[in-house]
């Protein structure tokens, strides 16, 4: 096999519980983003920009949805020749089988898969995030600066920087220091879950973690903290375009609605950095005479006839007479029967909503500030006439008819 | 499916000339039609469907566009080890040049015929939209025993200037084909789609040859009803002929209703494009849109009405369009006013510009204009 510079991994096989009812079919890198992307289209789509064409992702949890995605790696060109987007799932060995255990795990057990290609550097990618970015560049410093880890960074705000992996790093980039969740934190360099490694070195660390009893087999809690003890040097990548972490409901939807904001520099029509994703064949969107569209962002498939405002309609989905979608996120194929009301909420894939039926509140309608939060209806459910599903409320199974919940 | 048992073959150029400048740097398989897809779009899916996995792409000239739009045929998952998608374009052999016509055409690819090992062909042409199950077809021909299955829609004759065949039918056989007649009202007109044994094909094309013909329809078909079983196959669906630039409007703007939609666009039989991963469509604030079909990629923060936009369109603040058929890429200044247009491809209309056709006939704005 001819020899491949750089080797992209991306790990895909987290469940996102916080995501709830979301992810209870589907991996989190599969759950439906920005009216008919995925996920993993934005990290699999930035390596096929990047000029990197040997992708491994490593599935786990409910791969199913995920697999049928990802097929040949067509969507986002990465049916090549040579290397080409690789599924590996957790595999029994001749010394027995494991699931992945961490992350650094995953990677680990997979070593095989990745000396195939003979690689200078692996890319270490996760597929929990919202972002536009070239990994050539960060590669180009790794190189430049002889490095043996890089990890991408952003510059969070302190208070935000609790809640990350922080990086403190000197002046020249070189990082003495990781902090996860620190509760003073240092610095504002929190770690975006990026790396770059020179395969030898990181082979070594990943290999000495697996015999380390007691580890949990982490890139972030494990070999980072090792890598640092032993002296490596490891060098900060500044990022500073969009990045959302997509863990949680609300970021979720945060970050859905980011799209609609003029103020954000989210550009996925840029044809010099397109998001690929995967094409069902579907006719243009139908807006009929009936239909009020504003500030909205709507999808192929759709047929509109009620009220949409601030709201992203993915793929197939329909809209009926008098039926409101307001700051909510239609998730491809749901359904809004006539005179039902939707706001800031997320109804999944497949979801009806029946006639009269209303779902969510606004924070103005919502009595207890502390208890106001987006609605989510799962995926295939029904919500049946006059029902009414409250504010915050996660719907894991169909709503009976008048019923408030 | 029988996969691999029935050979495609889809003429690109056959009624070029009926669609004016829309045909001008493109073949009419290259077409934008409906928002998001070209003429070819039919044809190949309507193949795909059926479970072909080999077809014969025949072009004549103008096909850069074509080629464009085609590329490896993935969008079609026609790009395969076995069969996937052949162009096959003129000057095939030393001595041969542009072919005068179908039959010159499959003559000319004879090559390709005799090394398929396909039992049966379907040939047809690119200048029809229509969502047809060709699997069914198909399967009455073969169970019916005929020598030759051909398509048809009963209605109104199209326009046509000879080309297109008007039929009679007892029990399902043809046994009348008529051309160049002046048809009023209703009656059953072929549809340009013909299934045949591949044997049978390059005969009759051998022969017909020799005696120097050049019309499939007319000289190999209507002198044959009585030695061919001609067997009819109707159509009962949507079916939109691009005749003239006006049967062109009108087979777009049909669209606007939901059961011409829902038969075009059917949901077991897909129409596949080529895909170009523009984002969903956007609309601003005071965006205002009322019986339009929209592709993905527009930016729309003016009114639209009765209109068909393609995909990367974009409407500024204020403008106005209305009854209209713009294509891909197309950016309309803050303003502007259009009224009964068809606009081509990557035109500039200027702030507060204004351009009005009439219902009766669409003005036509050139591909890459600057209004």
């Amino acid at each position: 096999m001819k020899k491949t510079e750089c080797v992209a991994m991306l790990l895909a096989g987290g469940q996102g519980s916080r995501l709830g009812v979301l992810t209870q079919n589907v991996a989190k890198p599969a759950v439906p983003y920005g009216g008919k992307y995925r996920i993993i289209d934005f990290p699999l789509s930035n390596c096929a920009n990047s000029g990197i064409d040997t992708v491994g992702v490593l599935t786990q949890y409910q791969p199913l949805e995920l697999n049928d995605y990802i097929g040949s790696g067509k969507t986002w060109d990465l049916d090549r020749l040579e290397g080409g987007v690789h599924v590996l799932p957790p595999y029994q060995k001749s010394t027995g089988s494991d699931w992945y255990k961490g992350t650094a795990n995953a990677i680990y057990q997979n070593i095989g898969f990745i000396e195939r290609y003979d690689p200078e550097y692996v890319l270490v990618l996760s597929g929990d995030h919202i972002y536009k970015m070239d990994y050539s560049k960060m590669i180009k410093q790794h190189k430049a600066t002889g490095s043996d880890c890089t990890i991408a960074v952003l510059n969070v705000t302190l208070e935000e920087a609790k809640r990350f992996g922080i990086m403190n790093a000197n002046p020249d980039g070189t990082i003495y220091e990781f902090e996860e969740k620190p509760a003073q934190p240092k610095s504002t360099l929190a770690s975006m879950g990026i790396y770059v490694f020179t395969w030898a070195k990181l082979k070594k660390y990943l290999c000495e973690d697996a015999e380390k009893e007691g580890s949990s087999n982490d890139f972030g809690k494990d070999v980072i903290p090792a890598m640092l003890a032993g002296g490596e040097k490891m060098y900060v990548f500044r990022f500073d375009d969009y990045w959302k972490d997509v863990g949680t409901v609300e970021s979720l939807w945060d970050a859905n609605l980011d799209l609609l904001n003029p103020n954000i520099d989210l550009n996925l029509a840029d044809p010099g950095w397109k998001i690929y994703s995967k094409n069902e064949g579907l006719p243009p969107q139908y807006i009929s005479a009936d239909a009020k569209i504003e500030n909205s962002l709507i999808s192929e498939g759709c047929e509109v006839c009620g009220n949409v405002d601030f709201s992203i309609l993915f793929s197939n989905v329909t809209v009926e007479k008098d039926a409101k979608v307001m700051y909510s996120l239609i998730m491809p194929g749901a359904k809004i029967e006539s005179g039902a009301t939707v706001k800031y909420a997320i109804v999944a894939e497949n979801a009806v909503i029946k006639s009269g039926a209303v779902v969510g509140e606004s924070p103005e309608e919502c009595a207890d500030l502390d208890a106001w939060g987006i609605a989510v209806i799962g995926d295939g459910l029904t919500v049946n006439k006059n029902a009414t599903v409250s504010a915050k409320k996660m719907v894991t199974e169909d709503v009976k008819e008048g019923a408030k919940i | 499916m029988r996969n691999n048992n029935v050979l495609g073959i889809v003429f690109a150029s056959v009624g070029d000339e009926k669609l004016g400048e829309l045909t001008s740097r493109r073949s009419v398989a290259s077409v934008p039609f409906g928002g998001r897809y070209r003429l070819i779009d039919f044809s190949l899916s309507n193949l795909v469907n059926a479970g072909i996995s080999k077809v014969g792409l025949i072009t004549k000239s103008n096909y850069q566009s074509l080629m464009d739009h085609v590329g490896s045929a993935k969008s079609w998952g026609l790009d395969r080890k076995n069969g996937g998608l052949h162009i096959l374009p003129p000057y095939g052999r030393a001595s041969s040049g542009v072919y005068v016509g179908q039959v010159d055409a499959l003559y000319g690819i004879k090559h390709f015929l005799r090394r398929s090992t396909e039992q049966y062909a379907v040939i047809c042409n690119s200048n029809v939209a229509l969502n047809i199950d060709i699997a069914d077809m198909i399967e009455k021909h073969i169970a019916s025993g005929a020598d030759v299955t051909v398509a048809y829609k009963h209605g109104d004759l199209p326009k046509n200037d000879g080309d297109i065949m008007s039929l009679t039918l007892k029990d399902g056989r043809v046994n009348r084909i008529m051309m160049y007649t002046e048809h009023k009202g209703e009656c059953d007109y072929g549809l340009g789609i013909t299934v045949i044994s591949r044997v049978l094909l390059m005969s009759l094309v051998d022969k017909a040859v020799a005696a120097n013909k050049t019309d499939f329809a007319r000289d190999i078909l209507m002198p044959n009803v009585e030695n061919l079983v001609i067997n009819g196959y109707e159509h009962k669906g949507v079916v939109a002929v691009m005749d003239s630039m006006q049967g062109y409007v009108g087979a777009n703007m049909q669209l606007l209703a939901p059961s011409v939609r829902a038969d075009l666009f059917n949901k077991e039989r897909p129409v596949y494009t080529k895909v170009k991963d523009s984002m969903p469509t956007r609309y601003g604030i005071g965006a205002n849109i009322t019986n339009s079909l929209i592709a993905d990629g527009c930016v729309i923060e003016g009114t639209v009405k009765n209109s068909i936009l393609f995909r990367g369109v974009k409407v500024g603040k204020g403008a106005c369009v209305e009854n209209c058929i713009i294509m891909q890429g197309t950016e309309i200044g803050s303003g502007a006013d259009l009224k009964y247009l068809t606009v081509d491809k990557e035109v500039k209309v200027g702030n507060n510009r204004s351009l009005c056709g009439s219902p009766s006939y669409y003005v036509y704005v050139n591909k890459g204009t600057t209004v």
